[in-house]
């Protein structure tokens, strides 16, 4: 553990400073070049930060003893190949606690065709549009916060969602007076992410996903550019289908049968709704969003009977930030995550108080831009509430006590430092 | 009273210097081989915000801006966007996989011989600025 922890330090310390000797070279940089006769352009990212913590872990990180493992990068490439063609790839690898472990993945790999301004078809890897900010979460530098608001956009479980190996249709649609609507109809499957709290949710409560967690994406994003100016409202849906073979490892949740059976998890179609507004007014920045998940997985080969686990949830975050100058920027966020069925309930005994299965973090955020392109981020947390342990978002078991002595306390006070570069 | 105060306060700190820019401010050029004389606010907008690639007549066009907050009049005025939330959006478009960044430019000197030399190239200047070579556009 102490060599892991080493090591990490290691590779963070390399990164900064090899961040740190680019940023005034990559503030000014553009890396657009030309191949075949067509422009292409270039751009990336990279993100380094610090979490500490009061007390419990988050994210999988050590929070509690300061963590600097928090770090992930991409890099894009783009061209468009004629007037209606287009193509692009970007590269993203993270190494956040145990989430990520430096994996690279194609973020999206994609060609795309506007046939009319109302219609074109993108296919490949492609990101999804869900709410706001799914198809960009990775990109803080877009942003004030160092880290998203979790209940709706958890960084663990990243992977859900945000992006499918399939096709999209999109367009715009002009309305007149009225504004303009953007739609966009997507299908296809989930790409695989196996260090990511997908994975890790089952693992920690003793079934283990050896197989890959295959999963179908059918959805639809609908978002209207108001004719107030800055204003623009939206809804999302999608629906997925999952379906993995979980042996047990040994181990089981206080109140269930140890070992665990061996289970093959069946869920969908699961169903998740988002509604969105942002409102952009001069240097005022409001935004706002909501989620429900209906989500249902049929646990078979469960030894008493028929077992479906309800894992339906709700989740909402409003923010707004200030932007002082050029340099300077302030904001803060509440968001709020419900577990509607924690796991708690299915054991025996009596049944738990429901009213403490949320997370609930008020955040407040400084951002700072040391130059184009190079921003700090410092950021405070205080989060009530951990949520379902046994299908953790954000407070994993495995860094915080065992599946049967979980350590978790009941208020998490974080503060997060995030450095970032892009270009 | 007290609501009426702090609404004075929000627009003030949201920047109601916006309010005093107009369409006036900014001439939208194009080259001279784009058949339009003429395009709607909204298309202009459609354009710069990378969901329409032409123009109501059929001219294929593609927008060249202002780098950094040089095209800050021309950003709120048509786009309803500050410099700086529409270089937040152009980069949202890359790290989405849903657009590219068009072409930037340091100065207007540049953005004139750039939209002159380029075929469909359309791009703005401020209305004080000398235009030979290529063709403004009338906006409806």
């Amino acid at each position: 553990m102490n060599d892991q922890k080493d090591e990490q330090m290691r590779v963070n310390t390399i990164v900064i400073a090899a961040a740190l000797s680019l940023a005034p070279a990559l503030s000014q940089a553009q890396f657009d070049f030309r191949a075949a006769g067509r422009e292409v352009q270039v751009h990336g990212f990279l993100s380094q930060g610090l979490g500490y913590s009061n007390q419990n872990n988050f994210l999988t990180m050590n929070t509690s003893q300061g963590s600097a493992a928090m770090t992930d990068f991409g890099v894009n490439v783009t061209s468009q190949l004629t007037d209606n063609l287009r193509a692009g790839a970007q590269l993203y690898a993270r190494n956040v606690g145990q989430l990520g472990r430096w994996r690279p993945l194609f973020d999206y790999a994609y060609v795309d065709y506007r046939f009319k301004s109302w219609l074109g078809v993108r296919a490949g890897r492609v990101k999804t549009q869900l709410g706001l900010y799914t198809s960009t979460q990775d990109a803080d530098f877009l942003r004030p916060w160092a880290l998203l608001p979790q209940a709706v956009y958890p960084t663990d479980l990243r992977s859900t969602n945000i992006a499918h190996d399939g096709v999209d249709l999109y367009g715009a649609i002009p309305l007149g007076r009225a504004g303009s609507l953007d739609y966009t109809a997507y299908a296809g499957v989930r790409p695989d992410d196996k260090y990511s709290g997908l994975y890790y949710q089952f693992e920690d409560v003793g079934w283990t996903a050896h197989d890959q967690i295959s999963a179908s994406m059918t959805g639809a994003d609908l978002r209207w550019n108001t004719p107030l100016s800055g204003l623009t409202v939206g809804a999302s849906q999608i629906f997925q289908k999952e379906r993995t073979a979980l042996p047990s490892t040994g181990i089981a949740p206080p109140g269930f049968p140890a070992p665990l059976p061996d289970i093959e998890a069946v869920a969908g179609p699961d169903r998740t709704f988002a509604g969105y507004a942002d409102y952009a007014l001069g240097r005022l920045h409001f935004a706002a969003e909501y989620r429900r998940n209906l989500d249902y997985v049929d646990l078979q080969g469960w030894p008493t009977g028929r077992y479906v686990r309800n894992l339906s949830e709700r989740a909402w975050f409003v923010s707004a930030s200030y932007r002082v100058n050029q340099r300077v920027e302030f904001g803060a966020y509440n968001s709020r995550y419900y577990v509607d069925h924690p796991a708690a309930l299915d054991a025996p005994g009596p049944p738990p108080d429901q009213s403490a299965y949320h997370i609930f973090d008020q955040a407040v955020t400084l951002r700072v831009d040391l130059a184009h392109f190079w921003n700090v981020k410092l950021e405070g947390h205080f989060i009530d509430g951990v949520g379902d342990p046994f299908s953790p978002h954000g407070f994993y078991l495995r860094v915080n006590g065992t599946n049967l002595d979980p350590s978790l306390k009941p208020t998490t006070n974080l503060v997060v430092i995030r450095m970032g570069w892009d270009f | 009273m007290k609501q009426l105060r702090t609404l004075c306060i929000i627009i003030v700190l949201a920047g109601g210097a916006a309010a005093t820019l107009t369409c006036a401010d900014v001439k939208v050029i194009a080259n001279p081989d784009v058949g339009a004389v003429s395009a709607t606010s909204a298309e202009i907008k459609a354009i710069f915000l990378e969901t329409k690639y032409a123009l109501s007549d059929g001219s294929r066009v593609q927008p060249v801006i202002l780098k950094g907050s040089a095209c800050e009049a021309f950003a709120r005025i048509y786009l309803g966007k500050s410099a700086r939330g529409l270089e937040t959006y152009y980069r949202g478009l890359v790290f989405s996989g849903t657009g590219l960044i068009p072409k930037m430019l340091d100065s207007e000197s540049e953005i004139i011989a750039y939209v002159a030399r380029t075929k469909g190239a359309i791009g703005y200047v401020s209305s004080t600025t000398a235009t030979n070579g290529v063709k403004v556009l009338g906006v409806k």
